[in-house]
């Protein structure tokens, strides 16, 4: 203890004006930056009252007081740092290598400087990118942490992308071209627009009930899984508002529910990524850009145009990240096609789209019940069908599936399309 | 259930004292002196306790130890105290602006004081001022907050009420610990922003963990040395030990409770 007294001062600062509660805290706290434990902090101050109140400050903070002097009318007051670490962690790493800037903008693809997170810890937190995480912190057990298993290549530019092109449902749409549509082709299209409507409720409850379930250190997953659910919102209002403003209404159908109960059956991140983003939003795909070329009117066509650009995200994340995936897990192949297999046994019950469906897009694409228009709607209906079934395929076969196992699949695919 | 050898008193002055003990219970059976806690709510009952040996091992404050060891003749023994417990002191504030270069200047003054049964905001500041020339009890009008009696001023509250009556001019200076004003002045407590510390008392010993004499030595000691063991710097301790007020324990002595137990006397509270 009496060699601390004479111990030679590490640092020193002179506090001037500055006092406890009106910021010394701070000057003092940088200063002790300076110091190691045990090494000794001078503060000079010309009031008595700081100099009366630092050891209280000094103690309650895990330092020590060692000495208090006067010096031509000032206070020198020293104290000892203590020992204790005031952060549980591994000091902060030096200066690195900051991302990198394309045109001035910072892209979440850059900000690992092109390197994949490393295989997280399962029980980590919320430490952001960049982080050191303090230890004595609750430990996480997330469901969804196998890197391998969950990341697609090119995450973190349709993180990009999905920031990007945001929209809004309000104002994005020309509604009052809706308005004038006659009541029978209004009706096809308030019943097709809340076909849409149910199945992207499903689309929404998918990746939401897998966000909270991602460890956070795959943070451009979370990302994007938060702009999946932000996308499929905006598609439930989108197709809610124009099956709304031509005032008539559809029917939610309970073979479309049925279908989509199953998917919610599904637990498994990739049979997911399976069912939902390649098979499901990819057949919507087609549906959408079908809708967009025969809409009646712009609001409609500009509505399935905006949730298009959306879903070719969804539908090119599901195909790189099962490629990934299959590609570290030879099993995993077999058990995606036994997911596809065991939701079409419950979907038996179903032989295809429902008619009501299909005579609402006939009738929304002719716009008429004249014979020679709905002739040609229905001919166009049995080209969707047909590049449905080849472009699901083709998908499949991106996903790195064999031509017969991609021919298999599309074959099982819900008659619901979703 | 783990069995337990030893059975330790504390005052539940806080919730918080629950999670502190149920961590330090952990901590114990781990060390291999399995030590469980019993809850009082006032000092008082807690020495009853340990003088009735209810509980061997009494948390307690300076005030509570002091009695303790006076009703056992001094047949005490000090197992352990908290590196704070080792200098504390008391301060006397004053609103900004005003000061005092003596205590002798609050003479026929207004004095706030915290619980009669606080050693650190009641009967120190008034032993203290005595020997410094002012014997407050005789001179000053003492406005005295006597909340939580029987916790002897752990909960802080009677010194908060000290802090706002000298923020709000109905004392002239207020008397409490400098951990406590520290403590306020850390929360942001909106009064501490215009008060000041005018004088500071010589330091003095607060809480300790006390035994009786008759407890077996070699359990004692093998209780003392775990205690001494706890790392602040443990993870699995830290959050326990920062709500318990201690970054590490030391053995302690009975050096630093000389003054309060003159102020005991002198205040007619040992008999």
């Amino acid at each position: 203890m009496s060699s601390a007294r004479e111990q030679e001062p590490a640092y020193r600062v002179d506090a001037e004006q500055l006092e406890l509660g009106g910021g010394l805290e701070v000057l003092l706290a940088a200063a002790l930056e300076r110091v190691t434990p045990g090494g000794v902090l001078e503060i000079r101050t010309p009031s008595r009252a700081v100099a009366l109140e630092l050891p209280g400050w000094a103690r309650t903070t895990g330092h020590e007081l060692i000495g208090d002097a006067a010096d031509h009318g000032a206070h020198v007051v020293r104290i000892r740092r203590g020992a204790s670490a005031r952060v549980l962690a591994a000091p902060l790493p030096d200066h690195g290598e900051p991302p990198v800037l394309r045109d001035g903008e910072l892209h979440t693809a850059d900000w690992r400087g092109g390197q994949l997170p490393p295989d997280p810890d399962p029980g980590a937190g919320f430490a952001p990118l960049g982080a050191v995480p303090e230890a004595g912190a609750p430990r996480h057990h997330w469901q969804l942490s196998g890197r391998d298993a969950l990341w697609a290549d090119d995450v973190g530019e349709l993180v990009e992308q999905a920031s990007a092109q945001q929209w809004d449902a309000s104002r994005d749409v020309p509604w009052a071209a809706a308005r004038d549509l006659d009541r029978t082709t209004e009706k096809a299209v308030a019943q097709v627009m809340t076909f849409l409507a149910q199945n992207e409720y499903a689309a929404l409850y998918v990746p939401a009930r897998f966000l909270p379930q991602i460890n956070p250190q795959l943070v451009e997953l979370v990302l994007w899984l938060g702009s999946h659910i932000h996308d499929e919102a905006r598609h439930i209002e989108v197709f809610t508002k124009r099956s709304l403003i031509g005032g008539q209404h559809g029917y939610a159908l309970a073979s479309t529910e049925l279908s989509l109960h199953t998917l919610l059956d599904e637990h498994d991140f990739t049979a997911s990524s399976l069912l939902l983003n390649v098979l499901g939003e990819g057949t919507f795909l087609d549906l959408l850009r079908f809708i967009e070329l025969h809409a009646p009117d712009a609001a409609t066509a500009a509505a399935a145009k905006l949730a298009h650009r959306d879903e070719r995200r969804h539908v090119h994340f599901g195909i790189s990240n099962i490629r990934r995936a299959t590609s570290f897990d030879p099993d995993l192949a077999p058990s995606l096609v036994a997911a596809a297999e065991a939701r079409a046994a419950k979907l038996v019950s179903l032989s295809g789209l429902s008619p009501l469906l299909v005579e609402s897009l006939t009738v929304m694409a002719a716009a008429s019940l004249q014979p020679a228009e709905l002739a040609e709607a229905a001919a166009d209906i049995r080209t969707l069908t047909e590049t449905m079934e080849s472009n699901r395929v083709r998908r499949l076969r991106a996903c790195g599936f064999s031509a017969t196992t991609a021919q298999h699949l599309s074959d099982l695919h819900t008659p619901n399309l979703m | 259930m783990i069995s337990a050898e030893l059975r330790l008193g504390a005052v539940s002055y806080h919730p918080r004292v629950v999670t502190i003990w149920e961590r330090f219970r952990t901590y114990f059976a781990d060390a291999g002196v399995p030590t469980d806690y019993l809850l009082f709510s006032n000092y008082e009952r807690l020495v009853d306790a340990v003088l009735e040996g209810t509980v061997d091992i009494g948390w307690n404050t300076n005030t509570a130890y002091v009695a303790l060891d006076h009703r056992a003749a001094g047949g005490t023994q000090i197992l352990g105290m908290r590196d704070v417990d080792l200098d504390w002191a008391t301060v006397l504030v004053m609103p900004k602006g005003k000061s005092i270069d003596s205590v002798t200047e609050l003479d026929g003054r207004v004095l706030a004081l915290g619980s009669r049964d606080s050693g650190h905001a009641a009967i120190l500041p008034l032993h203290y001022m005595a020997k410094e020339g002012l014997d407050a009890q005789e001179r000053c009008r003492l406005l005295r907050f006597d909340t939580d009696l029987g916790k002897h001023g752990d909960t802080g509250d009677s010194e908060l009420h000290v802090v706002r009556a000298v923020a709000a001019g109905e004392a002239e200076a207020g008397a409490l610990s400098d951990v406590y004003f520290s403590a306020f002045r850390a929360e942001g407590v909106p009064e501490v922003a215009d008060l000041q510390v005018v004088w500071r008392s010589p330091t003095y010993y607060h809480c300790n963990f006390t035994v009786l004499d008759s407890l077996d030595r070699e359990l004692s000691e093998r209780w003392s040395q775990a205690l001494l063991a706890m790392e602040f710097d443990d993870p699995s301790l830290r959050s326990a030990m920062e709500l318990e007020g201690v970054r590490r324990w030391y053995r302690g002595d009975r050096d630093g409770y000389a003054s309060l137990t003159a102020a005991m006397r002198e205040q007619s509270m040992l008999t």
